[in-house]
C-alpha cells in the first residue's frame, strides 16, 4: 500500500470513528487507531522517527506516542506528504518576535467533517437553517487560518444562503457581508443587518467571534442588537499581544447584553492551528472545555512529560486522531487541569525563569535568514 | 587616583579576599554560595577564581569610573543569574556616589552581603530601594522587570538598566580539524561558567563553512562540553529551566540534529534557516551559514557579547569580523574563551539602555 493509500485509509477510519463515537457505537478503540496513525507517521517522517527512537517507545497505544512540541511546526515541515500535495496550509499567528508555524493538510475533508461534527452540538445547533456570521476579518480566497476555515464551514453548512435574497446561488457573492471585522474595526451596520435578516426569517443567529473582536465591538458601540431567540455567540481566542483584554465573565456579561442572548448561549471554543479538533465549553459551566471523543487531552509534567497526578496542572498533551498526516500527538505550553470530562485552561506556562538577563524561550525562533 | 577610583579599588581588594580560599572571607563565600546559586561546588570555585574581577588594570578602573555620572545616591538592583556580577555592579554604584544602596536578588542575596562584610561601610544592603530626584538606579534583570521598575521611578531619577541579553559565538570552520577542536574547547570556557545563565553566555553558534564542517564542530563541541562537565559539573536546574530543556531537546530532535553534551544538548541546523535560542544549562544551537550578518540582524538587540574563533591557519577573517562589528556595534567582541572575562571598564552590557 502506498503512503497515499495508507493515509486515505486512516482518514476513512478516523471519520468512521468520529461518526460512530458520537452515536455511542465506536468501531474500534481510540488507542488502536492512534497507534496506527503514529506508526504511519513514524514510517514517513524522519523527525518523528527520531523522537520515537529516543523515547524508546513501542507505539502500542495513545499514551506511548511521543508528543511533538508545537515549536516543531515553526522549525520544520510536520507532514507525511510532500508540499506539492498540500490542500491547505494553516499558519499560526507566531509569537511577538518569532516565526509562524505551519500545519500542512493533504486533505481538508477530515478537518471539515470533524470540526462540524463537534461544533454543531457544541454550539447548540441542529441541522435547521440559521444565519451565520463571523466577527472576524474576511480571510480572502486562500484561507490560511484554521479558525477561518472552520467558520466558513459552519457558514456553508448551517446557512449557505445569501444574506440578501436568501438564495443559495448568491451565498459566495455576498460572503464579505458575513465577515464583520474590517480595517476600521467591527462592522456595526453589518451586525445589525445580519440580526435583521435572522429576525425576518425567524431563524436563530450564530455569531462566530474572536474574543478580541467582541471587546472592540464593546468599545465601539453601546448599541444592542436583540438577536432572535435561540441565537448563539461563539467566543474564541485570547488576548495575547492585544492592547486590551477583559475578564471572561465580564465578556460573557457584556456580550449577553449587547446581543440579547442568554449567557448560557455564549459558548467558548478552544482550538489550535496545530490541531484538527476543537473543544467547547458547556455552559452554564464556565472555564471547562470539552474535547470530542477523537481528541484526548492529558496534563503532563513539562520536564518529564509524564501525566501529572489527578487535580494538578500540567502542560497540555493532545492526541488528536484528526492529525493523520501531521502529528497525532502534540504537546503545547498551555497549562491545563483535567476535570471529569474536560479540561480547564490556565493560559501559557511561564517560560524560562527570569534569571538575570536570560531570555525566555518564548522568543525561541528569533528570525530567519530568508 | 580619584576618591571614586579609591573606592572601587577597595572593593576590588575585598573581592580578592573572597576569591582566595585561604582567607576567612573566601572560606565563607564557598560555604554559602553553592546553596544560594544552585551552582555546583566546582562551579562556584570556577566563578570565584576565574571570573570575579580581582586584577583589573588601572586604565580599566579609570574607564569604569568614567563610564558613570556622579549622583546624589546610587541604587543597585541585582539579578540572580551571575553571582560575581554583583562586584562590577556595586563598583559602578561606588563610582557614581558615596551613598550606595544595593538590593540583592531574593534568589541569590549572598554575594552582595559577602562583599558588604568584606568592605564594611562602603554600601548598604537593602530590601527595597527608595530613590529620589538626583539619584541613579543601576538595575539588572529581564526586560519586563526593568520596564516596570523604570515606570515606577520618581521624576528626576536616572535609570541605567541592563536587560535581556545573551552571547553569540562565530566559528570560521575552514581551518584544520585541530583548530576546530581548539575552538570547541575554547567555547566551553565561555559556556560552563554560571551554567550559561549570564547575559554574556553564548547560546547560539554560527558556523561559516560547509554543513559537514558544522556537523564536525557540533560533534567536537558535544565531546568538549561532556569533558568539561566532568571537571565542573552542572549545578541544579530550576523546574522551569528543566522544562525548557525538555522542550528544546524534543523540538530540535524532531526538526534538526541533536547531540548530547554531558547533561546539556547541542542542536544543529545545517540549513542556516533560523537562529534558535536554546535554554540555559549548557545548551547551544549551532547554525551553519555563510551570511552571519543576515542571521544576526533580527537578534542584534539582544546580543551582548560575540566570541570569534576558528580558521587560524586560514588567516584572520577580517571581513567577517568587520561585518559582525557593523551588525552588532555595541556587543563586546572577544576571542573564544574570553567572552566571560570582559575588561573591568564599565558595565559588561554596553547596549544603550538609558
Amino acid at each position: 500500500m502506498s503512503s497515499l493509500e495508507e493515509s486515505d485509509a486512516l482518514h476513512a477510519r478516523v471519520r468512521a470513528f468520529a461518526r460512530h463515537s458520537l452515536s455511542g457505537a465506536a468501531t474500534e478503540s481510540f488507542d488502536a487507531l492512534a497507534a496506527d496513525i503514529a506508526r504511519f507517521q513514524a514510517a514517513h517522517i524522519p523527525g518523528f522517527r527520531r523522537l520515537v527512537d529516543a523515547h524508546g517507545t513501542s507505539l502500542s497505544d495513545a499514551a506511548s506516542i511521543p508528543a511533538v512540541p508545537v515549536d516543531a511546526f515553526r522549525l520544520a515541515r510536520v507532514a507525511v506528504h510532500p508540499p506539492e500535495q498540500d490542500d491547505a496550509r494553516f499558519v499560526t499567528s507566531g509569537t511577538t518576535s518569532g516565526a509562524p508555524g505551519t500545519h500542512a493538510l493533504r486533505t481538508t475533508s477530515t478537518y471539515r467533517e470533524l470540526s462540524l461534527a463537534w461544533a454543531i452540538p457544541g454550539l447548540l445547533c441542529d441541522e435547521s437553517p440559521r444565519v451565520v456570521v463571523a466577527l472576524a476579518p474576511d480571510p480572502g480566497d486562500v484561507i490560511t487560518s484554521s479558525l477561518a476555515f472552520m467558520m466558513r464551514a459552519l457558514m456553508e453548512t448551517l446557512d449557505g444562503r445569501s444574506l440578501g435574497d436568501g438564495t443559495a446561488a448568491r451565498f459566495d457573492v455576498d460572503a464579505k457581508a458575513r465577515w464583520l471585522v474590517g480595517p476600521g474595526g467591527p462592522d456595526v451596520v453589518g451586525i445589525a443587518r445580519a440580526v435583521a435578516v435572522a429576525r425576518e426569517r425567524r431563524e436563530p443567529l450564530l455569531v462566530l467571534a474572536t474574543s478580541f473582536a467582541l471587546v472592540l465591538l464593546a468599545d465601539a458601540t453601546d448599541q444592542r442588537f436583540e438577536a432572535p431567540e435561540g441565537s448563539v455567540v461563539m467566543t474564541t481566542g485570547g488576548f495575547k499581544g492585544k492592547s486590551r483584554e477583559i475578564a471572561p465573565a465580564a465578556l460573557v456579561e457584556r456580550v449577553a447584553w449587547q446581543f440579547g442572548v442568554p449567557a448560557p448561549r455564549i459558548i467558548g471554543e478552544y482550538g489550535m492551528t496545530e490541531l484538527t479538533s476543537q473543544l467547547y465549553e458547556h455552559p452554564p459551566e464556565r472555564g471547562v472545555f470539552h474535547p470530542p471523543p477523537w481528541l484526548r487531552v492529558t496534563p503532563v509534567d513539562p520536564e518529564t512529560l509524564a501525566p501529572v497526578p489527578p487535580g494538578e496542572k500540567g502542560i497540555a498533551r493532545f492526541v488528536d486522531l484528526g492529525n493523520v498526516d501531521s502529528a497525532v500527538a502534540i504537546v503545547t505550553q498551555d497549562l491545563v487541569r483535567a476535570t471529569g470530562t474536560g479540561v480547564e485552561l490556565f493560559g501559557r506556562r511561564p517560560g524560562a525563569p527570569p534569571r538575570g538577563c536570560s531570555l525566555a524561550i518564548e522568543e525561541m525562533v528569533l528570525g530567519s535568514a530568508g | 587616583m580619584t576618591a571614586r577610583e579609591e573606592q572601587v579599588w577597595a572593593l576590588v581588594a575585598a573581592a580578592r579576599r573572597l576569591a582566595d580560599a585561604k582567607t576567612n572571607e573566601g572560606a565563607r563565600a564557598r560555604a554559602v554560595l553553592a546553596a544560594a546559586t544552585g551552582l555546583s561546588v566546582e562551579g562556584v570555585e570556577l566563578a570565584l577564581t576565574e571570573h570575579l574581577e580581582t586584577e583589573p588594570t588601572r586604565n580599566d578602573v579609570t574607564a569604569l569610573v568614567g563610564s558613570v555620572e556622579p549622583a546624589r545616591a546610587a541604587h543597585v538592583v541585582l539579578s540572580a543569574g551571575v553571582f560575581v556580577a554583583a562586584h562590577r555592579a556595586i563598583a559602578l554604584g561606588l563610582a557614581a556616589s558615596d551613598t550606595v544602596f544595593v538590593k540583592p536578588s531574593r534568589r541569590e542575596p549572598e554575594m552582595a552581603r559577602l562583599l558588604a562584610e568584606a568592605l564594611p561601610g562602603s554600601f548598604t544592603v537593602v530590601d527595597a530601594i527608595a530613590p529620589r530626584a538626583g539619584d541613579v538606579v543601576f538595575a539588572y534583570g529581564n526586560d519586563e522587570t526593568l520596564a516596570a521598575m523604570r515606570a515606577a521611578l520618581p521624576a528626576g531619577v536616572r535609570f541605567r538598566g541592563h536587560g535581556t541579553g545573551f552571547g553569540v559565538a562565530i566559528i570560521d570552520a575552514r581551518g584544520t580539524d585541530a583548530e576546530l577542536e581548539a575552538s570547541a574547547v575554547s567555547l566551553c570556557r565561555d559556556v560552563v561558567p554560571f551554567d550559561q545563565r549570564g547575559c554574556l553566555s553564548p547560546r547560539i553558534v554560527f558556523v561559516t563553512g560547509t554543513p559537514e564542517r558544522g556537523h564536525a564542530f557540533s560533534e567536537a563541541l558535544s565531546h568538549s562540553l561532556a569533558r568539561a562537565e566532568r571537571l565542573v559539573p552542572r549545578g541544579q536546574l530550576s523546574a522551569d529551566e528543566a522544562a525548557e530543556i525538555t522542550r528544546y531537546r524534543d523540538t530540535i530532535r524532531y526538526a534538526g540534529a541533536l547531540f548530547p553534551a554531558g547533561t546539556g544538548w547541542i542542536g544543529f541546523d545545517a540549513t542556516g534557516g533560523a537562529a534558535v535560542l536554546p535554554p540555559v544549562g549548557r545548551n547551544l544551537h549551532v547554525v551553519v551559514t555563510n551570511d552571519v550578518p543576515a542571521l544576526l540582524a533580527p537578534i542584534s538587540k539582544w546580543i551582548t557579547a560575540i566570541g570569534m574563533g576558528g580558521a587560524v591557519s586560514g588567516g584572520t577573517a577580517e571581513g567577517l569580523t568587520n561585518a559582525v562589528r557593523t551588525a552588532v556595534p555595541r556587543a563586546r567582541m572577544s576571542a573564544l574563551g574570553l567572552m566571560q572575562k570582559p575588561p573591568f571598564d564599565g558595565p559588561v552590557d554596553r547596549r544603550d539602555t538609558d
